[in-house]
């Protein structure tokens, strides 16, 4: 069996072929960058999409000889995202299906990322911590869902990282601007530090970090203390959450588990308290096709599909609120 | 003051603390000694630490003071960042709500209620107020401990959290149902903070349970 999945939910477009054993055949990704100092448009996004998907999904369904791979299943990401760029994919992703006459399975992008970090660590049963500019919540699988363990009450890491990184006219993608910069800062300056039990919230450091920047504080010094405080911050509501879930396994998903300081961290957790730690390897931390044909292959195999005339997009959708029966994994 | 010299045993290790039983004279302590985090950088890990024992103290002092049932502090240690104070003899709630019959759990928490009420109107907020964060002695009465995530607030949002957190592990009990358990609370809580506190409390922490999910497990 093997799964076509189409990413679209943000600033990538992706296509990918994955197999029953979530192995990778193809992966190939677009990504559409604002110029410096802006974010995201979500029309310029959406039609950023539309001009790259036909020659992505060419490439993608390209095999190493040659010839043309046949997908048994089209999966795309149906949410959470950015209404334009997820009508992209799906509009895309509902024509081959009809064409092809191939089943339609709409995938959660948030359960992706989790799910192909998984496959390729191949854990079990685990804590995850998801970062990116979507998510940034602390996960843990109960009776076919992942629930909620610790999450943010506002803004996302990802969202401070890239917020913080276009105020300072970093160029994008922030996350990896911010962390060249943080590794030439060295004082720690003073930020607002909050945990709400196994919550954190983020907007008052952006802030504060922001308004430093601005009243003339060393660039790579904000940096590198952002990066500190906001990684400090999650590290414990993470430790708080590995303590009373009990569980052995970490995984560590979503793009800014790219960032090797927060890897150090969590990872230094996980030793401390005897579990296994599992960062999703770098070329697939950030969207990419190759999550939504992993996810969308266990979810295939699992019965999720849905008729084209029902196949919507949900720009707002909660990790808790998908069934997600394929964990534990075996 | 030093606790090199008191014999120790573990008594519980959390995420942030490790908590010894000792003994003073013929008093029954508990010290509490907030580890280092290797994944901090040393001057924030010293400086979290350092503000979080003296805030824990004195925040549990004042709880005191206001009338609320917590441990009463015995002493600090500077050097290991300890709080040395009473131990509280009972069962934490987590443990044994399930076995309690009706009539005792609905008193027991009317009376946290009121507990929980004296605090916020003191203007502090606990932080992490669970099951697991009280401890109800043989006589039935509720002591709240653990205030190592506690602060000064008298912010309806942040009085909101707590009856969130205590009302999702309620919750998460394995009692049938626990919306009368949840409603004797909140009669106890509105007898001590008040009418107006109890209103802005509740809508915050309805605000907040619709905002994000507490996922409570056993």
């Amino acid at each position: 069996m093997i799964c076509l999945g189409v990413e679209s939910t943000a600033h990538t477009f992706g296509a990918s072929m994955v197999d029953d054993d979530g192995r990778v055949i193809t992966n190939v990704n677009s990504t559409y960058r604002p110029p410096a100092g802006v974010g995201i448009h979500p029309r310029k996004a959406s039609e950023h999409h539309a001009a790259v998907s036909d020659s992505i999904i060419g490439k993608a369904i390209r095999s190493s000889e040659g010839g043309q791979l046949d997908p048994d299943a089209i999966a795309y990401s149906a949410g959470p995202g950015l209404g334009p760029c997820l009508r992209i994919g799906a509009t895309v992703s509902r024509a081959l299906a009809s064409y092809l006459g191939k089943p339609l399975v709409p995938v959660h992008h948030g359960v992706a990322h989790l799910d192909i970090a998984m496959s390729l660590g191949h854990v079990r049963d685990p804590l995850a911590i998801l970062v990116s500019g979507g998510h940034t919540a602390i996960l843990v699988h109960v009776d076919r869902r992942w629930r909620v363990y610790g999450e943010t009450q506002d803004i996302t890491i990802g969202n401070v990282l890239d917020m913080f990184a276009r105020e300072a006219r970093l160029p994008a993608p922030g996350g990896a601007s911010v962390e060249k910069a943080a590794k030439e800062g060295h004082e720690l300056l003073n930020l607002p530090y909050t945990v709400k039990g196994n919550d954190v919230a983020y907007s008052g450091l952006l802030t504060a970090a922001t308004n430093l920047m601005k009243q003339g504080a060393n660039l790579e010094d904000v940096c590198y203390s952002l990066q500190e405080i906001a990684f400090s911050m999650l590290s414990e509501a993470v430790e708080r959450s590995l303590v009373q879930t009990r569980r052995n396994e970490v995984l560590l998903a979503g793009g800014v588990a790219a960032n090797s300081r927060l890897k150090e961290m969590i990872g230094s957790i996980a030793e401390d308290h005897d579990a296994s730690f599992y960062p999703v390897p770098i070329e697939y931390s950030g969207d990419c096709g190759a999550q939504i044909a992993c996810s969308g292959s266990l979810a295939f195999r699992h019965g999720v599909m849905v008729a084209e005339q029902d196949s919507h997009v949900t720009p707002r959708w909660r990790m808790d609120e998908v069934d997600v029966p394929w964990i534990p994994r075996t | 003051m030093d606790t090199s010299n008191l014999a120790n045993e573990p008594f519980h290790r959390g995420a942030e603390a490790e908590l010894l039983l000792s003994k003073i004279d013929t008093w029954r302590v508990v010290i509490k000694r907030r580890a280092s985090k290797k994944y901090r950088r040393e001057s924030l890990d010293q400086k979290i630490r350092r503000e979080r024992t003296y805030a824990e103290a004195s925040l549990l002092h004042e709880a005191k003071v206001a009338g609320v049932s917590v441990p009463s502090i015995m002493g600090i240690e500077q050097q290991t960042d300890s709080i040395v104070m009473t131990h509280v003899e009972g069962n934490v709630v987590r443990d044994c709500l399930d076995t309690m019959n009706r009539r005792n759990a609905m008193r027991l928490f009317e009376s946290l209620g009121s507990e929980v009420g004296l605090l916020h109107a003191a203007g502090i907020v606990h932080g992490d107020l669970t099951t697991s964060n009280v401890v109800v002695t043989p006589s039935g009465q509720p002591f709240i401990v653990d205030f190592g995530l506690s602060r000064r607030s008298v912010e309806a949002e942040d009085r909101g959290v707590d009856l969130h957190l205590l009302q999702r592990s309620i919750a998460a009990s394995h009692l049938r149902d626990t919306s009368p358990l949840i409603k004797a609370m909140t009669r106890g809580y509105g007898r001590t903070a008040g009418e107006k506190v109890l209103r802005s409390s509740l809508a915050k922490a309805r605000e907040i349970a619709r905002r994000g999910r507490y996922f409570a497990i056993r």
